[in-house]
């Protein structure tokens, strides 16, 4: 009994590590950058757009798309040839966008005329337009599909808006420039980054009222550097993990006492994350020293930079 | 007229999209979309060992002080620093680590110092574009009140006509360089991060 433990033991250890592939933005480059996560080097620079920004895969893996803001559309990537085979029809200026967990409606946040796009994806067409009023920033889908979660910088809210009837539904005031979004996958919290605020607010969805607050002291460095933007969550919801932009940090977060019980150094000015499908990696893109940092997720340790090109901005990997 | 009745309106624009961003309040000066961190700590781009005494020293060293000025300098390409940081540190031997304290502290010093102008500088541009903003709105205020004026005195409205438009050039020239200026504290950032990486790296 003890033998065939041990045994299976020894498998799991000898299965090599899946590899996997990300995609990253490169916001003044006008590139995308293909990393191989055994190898941890770009194999690929694909050119798109102008200014590309939010980037995502298709819940299928077969497509990345990336919003190409001074393009004034969303580009298709096609996995398999990495190539741009089709865009999407979004709104003026789009700079990020969500999709629900069915992978069959895409919401795009356009900065400049104050709406989201509603795009049905296996038909790559456009079903209309939310005017939320209010210049739409983060913006997330509830796991159940049926709010999306939109902050707006204007307002310092998270807008709760109805999916079925687009229509807002309840206002949450957070701190000052809410920049991201992101729910537990158990639906039962919302986190929202606030960059000037430097802090994240933990609402309560049912009742729309902000039941807590991560606040972020890293010694010797200044207020002013802690900027929380990207949020990532373990699957099983107990830990998270915050960048701080200029402050060359990511937070981890026990989100049981809403305490950093870490602070890993990486890249300078660190804006958006993704994790491997295993939740081995998380991957952080860094804005200002044009790097990807690798995080071993159960190590809580740095273990890689990888240079991509200028001004990384948005990371997908495939599911 | 016509063209003239347009290009006011592009002007009314124009000016009231002074900041395109929510202020920050701490900082309501700030032109740049990034919000504003007034200087660089040494924990966000120093991982190395304690500098110590070094802050107060790198100036002593002629040596040190004349590589700082090179490498601070953005004239100088990063792959030429580099190599210089290693020719340095490679023929330190003994007092290498002394020797990257001290340069390392030179440089944040140096590089900090460069950044606070450049955002002072930015921050005083910015107040000088609010009033001239506000000085344009008043003057298309008036200038309307002269083309409505009965009997209308056409050499009065072109002259503010034409003041009007030189006006707003000038604050559409300023805007640009503004926003091309937001984006040196950034390479400052930058280089300074850069330029700790290889000397951390060759330290150890």
């Amino acid at each position: 009994m003890l033998r065939v433990g041990l045994l299976s033991g020894l498998a799991l250890a000898a299965a090599p590590a899946h590899a996997f592939i990300a995609y990253v933005s490169n916001e003044k480059s006008n590139t995308v950058s293909v990393i191989d996560t055994e190898s941890w080097a770009v194999t690929k620079t694909i050119k798109v757009g102008q200014r590309p920004r939010g980037i995502e895969f298709t819940r299928d893996g077969k497509f990345v798309m990336v919003a190409v803001g001074d393009d004034d559309t969303i580009q298709v990537i096609d996995a398999k040839t990495q190539a741009v085979v089709d865009t999407l029809p979004s709104g003026p200026d789009p700079e990020l966008f969500t999709q629900d967990a069915a992978g069959k409606t895409l919401y795009v946040a356009n900065e400049n005329d104050n709406t989201v796009t509603v795009i049905d994806l296996e038909k790559r067409a456009r079903l209309g337009d939310i005017q939320v009023g209010v210049e739409p920033e983060g913006m997330t889908v509830s796991p159940d599909g049926k709010i999306l979660i939109n902050t707006s910088e204007t307002t310092n809210m998270a807008h709760f808006i109805d999916t079925a009837s687009r229509q807002i539904v309840a206002n949450v005031l957070v701190d000052a420039r809410p920049r991201f979004a992101e729910f537990k996958h158990d639906a039962s919290e919302l986190w929202v980054s606030s960059e000037i605020g430097g802090t994240v607010s933990i609402v309560d969805p049912q009742k729309h009222e902000v039941i807590g607050k991560v606040n972020f002291e890293i010694p010797g460095l200044r207020k002013e550097a802690i900027q929380p933007v990207g949020i990532g969550m373990t699957k099983d919801d107990k830990t998270a993990f915050v960048a701080l932009g200029p402050a060359n940090r990511v937070a981890v977060v026990d989100t049981a006492t809403r305490k950093v019980t870490k602070y890993l150094l990486v890249g300078q000015r660190v804006w958006h994350m993704a994790f491997t499908p295993d939740e081995k990696y998380l991957l952080t893109t860094n804005g200002v020293s044009n790097d990807v940092s690798v995080i071993d997720v159960a190590a809580q340790k740095v273990i890689k930079t990888i240079q991509v090109g200028e001004l990384p901005w948005g990371i997908t990997i495939a599911p | 007229m016509m063209v003239r009745t347009l290009a006011m309106a592009a002007l009314a624009f124009a000016v009231s999209t002074v900041a395109a961003r929510a202020a920050d309040p701490r900082y309501p000066d700030w032109p740049c979309s990034q919000a504003k961190v007034p200087d660089i700590s040494l924990a966000a781009v120093w991982a190395g060992p304690a500098l110590d005494d070094a802050e107060s020293k790198w100036k002593d060293d002629s040596k040190v002080s004349a590589l700082v000025s090179k490498l601070a300098a953005r004239k100088t390409p990063l792959d030429e620093a580099e190599r210089s940081i290693k020719e340095f540190l490679g023929g330190s031997a003994a007092d290498k680590t002394a020797n990257a304290k001290l340069l390392f502290a030179g440089l944040f010093d140096t590089l900090n110092a460069q950044r606070s102008q450049v955002m002072s500088g930015l921050e005083r541009v910015s107040r000088k574009q609010r009033e001239a903003a506000d000085k344009i709105r008043e003057e298309t205020i008036q200038l309307q009140a002269l083309q409505d004026a009965t009997p209308r005195d056409d050499a009065k409205v072109d002259a503010m006509s034409n003041q009007l438009i030189w006006e707003t050039r000038i604050f559409e020239d300023r805007r640009k360089v503004v926003r091309f200026v937001c984006e040196v504290p950034t390479a400052i950032d930058q280089r300074l991060f850069a330029l700790g990486r290889v000397i951390q790296q060759e330290m150890e």
